[in-house]
């Protein structure tokens, strides 16, 4: 009888399991902590650092998803590969030019966030809202400029977004905004020179706003959901 | 038969959670870079938007209520004097710009000198007469200058007992010109060492920055035969490493080469009889990391066993001193590279012995041009950089002293 309990807790437990796997894109947004450049001007004047704008900075993601959830509440893990994208500008001064260099950065992260989603059933859609943490490490690259950045990311954001339910799948379209909660930046090593590139790295959080699609897979059985509804 | 399954389950638990929590200790430690401080290290480029002027970075001192200040020399392309006037620069101990100044004494082709608690430099006027000329280092005004008796200054050391000495040279004679001068810079001692040909052009090209940089520079050596100075300088139809008394300035030895061609490029007193020294002949770099010398008498720089360095730029530049760190000694020679790179090979003072070689790679063409030691115990590179591969800038590169720690 006993045996038989934990076989049903084990069965219950699975039936509030969903897994499938998504991707989508993102924009990335550069917080500028405190500035440096590797260039100063012996006349005194200030050179501008910037950094392109929003919708120039897309970069994406690929993931698994895993969740847990209950009538209301749902815990969803998304373990995978987030790229960002974005690009730093500095400008030098001479008489008769200014020279303005690009840095371009592909930062490519493993990541784990962790979501806690409120949701709404309205049948077919239920749409919720919650909140996210996540770490991230970043992976190893070529390019010279990675280096100028520590491994670790921890970021915390809100997410929001509606499940459709299509009866043997279930799709995910959900949207997060990510804020960075601390600066990324090496500061051992934030001169860069040679390999291309010749900069100073600010320190920077990154914050990213993210638009994803995922497709999971109950173990529940399935509710009986159709485009038309019958009666028998 | 339930325990089986629910104590691997908890094992299972606990490996992760213990896994989350290493990983969160790990990532905090990486995270928190409080400690690590902008003036540790830094690599910064002065850049000044006139095109037509080129900087010749010359010489660096710290200071002792923090920053640095340099000197180059700046060759305007429109000026009608055809010797580089001066300019200095003083820079925060980050590296930041925070004062600049600009002075109308010509070829400032000497080491900057530190002494109670003023900064003083060397130059000449249009009439080639060498000057030592002082300023505040709080905003770079001149405060003092005073001739030195000796013409066209070339370069200049001064010694642990706060004796200046410096190498010119005398064009009516043909000589290399070399004076000692003590604290309040009053002639001391002073010797002509005989060229025995006319140079006058080559040192004319060598101070305009026009023709070849010769490797001229001055130390101290204390060993069993005595206290004395090396100076590298044309004597007897060569480039020479030529050995000093201390007190009479009379040379007792020397190391010479192939004319003006060839030469030692950089030389420091490890022990005793033993220098490390860097040469050029032959179109390649050497280095002879633990050279027995004889202060006493004269030898060809080809008959001390020398290591090539293929690497390094040609007729580079080299740079050589002590670093001296709470637990070790050491000797380093920093250089370029013909990839673009400043490369400091750090030597074992003891050992002699290669123990670290620290590189950093640019896009545009470096030289080195001084080092010092700083008070944190790393060291601040001067060197001089083509931005854009076309203008020719000054370059402070400061490493922190972690990066001279040797691998036991």
């Amino acid at each position: 009888m006993l045996i038989g309990t934990v076989r049903a807790q084990e069965a219950g437990y699975l039936d509030q399991l969903r897994i499938g796997f998504g991707g989508g894109a993102n924009i990335t947004s550069i917080a500028v902590l405190e500035s440096y450049n590797i260039y100063e001007d012996i006349g005194g004047a200030q050179y501008e650092n910037s950094y392109t704008k929003m919708l120039q900075n897309i970069g994406n993601q690929y993931f698994v998803q895993v969740e847990w959830f209950s009538k209301f509440l749902i815990v969803a893990l998304r373990p995978g590969t987030y790229t960002y994208r974005f690009s730093k500008l500095n400008e030098i001064d001479f008489t008769n030019e200014t020279v303005e260099r690009e840095t371009p950065y592909l930062l490519r992260y493993f990541t784990v966030p962790l979501e806690a989603r409120y949701s709404f059933d309205l049948q077919r859609f239920r749409p919720y809202a919650g909140g996210s943490v996540a770490y991230s490490n970043l992976l190893g690259s070529l390019d010279a400029s990675n280096e100028t950045f520590i491994r670790s990311r921890f970021t915390a954001g809100a997410v929001a977004g509606t499940y459709i339910d299509l009866r043997y799948v279930i799709l995910d379209l959900h949207a997060g905004y990510n804020v960075g909660l601390h600066n990324i930046t090496n500061k051992t090593d934030r001169f860069a020179t040679g390999n291309g590139v010749t900069f100073a790295q600010d320190d920077i959080m990154l914050n990213d706003l993210q638009i994803n699609l995922s497709i999971l897979f109950s173990l529940q059985k399935q509710k009986h959901y159709s485009n038309v509804e019958c009666f028998y | 038969m339930l325990n089986a399954f629910i104590e691997p389950m908890n094992r299972a638990q606990g490996h992760i959670v213990l896994f989350v929590i290493m990983l969160l200790i790990g990532a905090g430690c990486e995270i928190n870079q409080n400690e690590i401080m902008p003036e540790d290290g830094f690599l910064k480029i002065y850049n000044h938007p006139e095109e037509k002027l080129a900087f010749f970075p010359e010489s660096i001192v710290e200071l002792p209520e923090g920053g640095f200040i340099y000197i180059s020399a700046v060759k305007d392309e429109d000026a009608d004097i055809e010797y580089p006037y001066t300019t200095l620069v003083r820079t925060s101990a980050s590296g930041e710009l925070t004062w600049t100044m600009d002075y109308d004494w010509l070829a400032p082709t000497s080491k900057l000198i530190l002494e109670n608690g003023s900064v003083g430099f060397i130059a000449m006027n249009q009439q080639f007469d060498a000057y030592v000329v002082t300023i505040d280092p709080g905003n770079g005004m001149e405060t003092a200058q005073q001739a030195l008796d000796m013409t066209m200054p070339l370069c200049s050391f001064l010694d642990e007992q706060g004796n200046l000495v410096v190498l010119g040279y005398d064009f009516v004679t043909r000589s290399s010109w070399i004076s000692k001068y003590n604290d309040n810079f009053e002639l001391q001692r002073s010797n002509k060492l005989p060229v025995n040909t006319d140079l006058e052009y080559l040192i004319q090209r060598h101070m305009n920055k026009t023709g070849q940089d010769y490797p001229f520079f001055i130390g101290a050596y204390n060993n069993s035969s005595g206290a004395g100075y090396f100076v590298n300088c044309f004597y007897n139809y060569t480039l020479r490493t030529v050995f000093l008394d201390g007190s009479s300035l009379e040379a007792t030895g020397d190391i010479y080469s192939f004319q003006t061609e060839e030469g030692i490029s950089s030389i420091v007193q490890k022990s005793g009889n033993i220098f490390g020294l860097t040469s050029y002949y032959e179109g390649n770099n050497y280095i002879m990391a633990g050279a027995e010398i004889d202060v006493l008498s004269s030898g060809n720089i080809k008959d001390i066993p020398a290591e090539p360095l293929y690497e390094l730029t040609y007729r580079a530049p080299v740079m050589a001193g002590s670093l001296n760190t709470n637990a070790d000694q050491f000797a380093l020679f920093i250089s370029q590279t013909n990839d673009n790179s400043l490369v400091v090979y750090q030597y074992d003072l003891e050992s002699d012995s290669l123990v670290n070689t620290l590189s950093r790679s640019f896009e545009e063409r470096v030289e080195v041009r001084d080092y010092i030691q700083t008070t944190d115990q790393g060291i601040a590179i001067l060197a001089e950089i083509y931005i854009l591969g076309k203008y020719k800038r000054p370059l402070l590169f400061k490493l922190p002293p972690d990066q001279f720690v040797s691998e036991e």
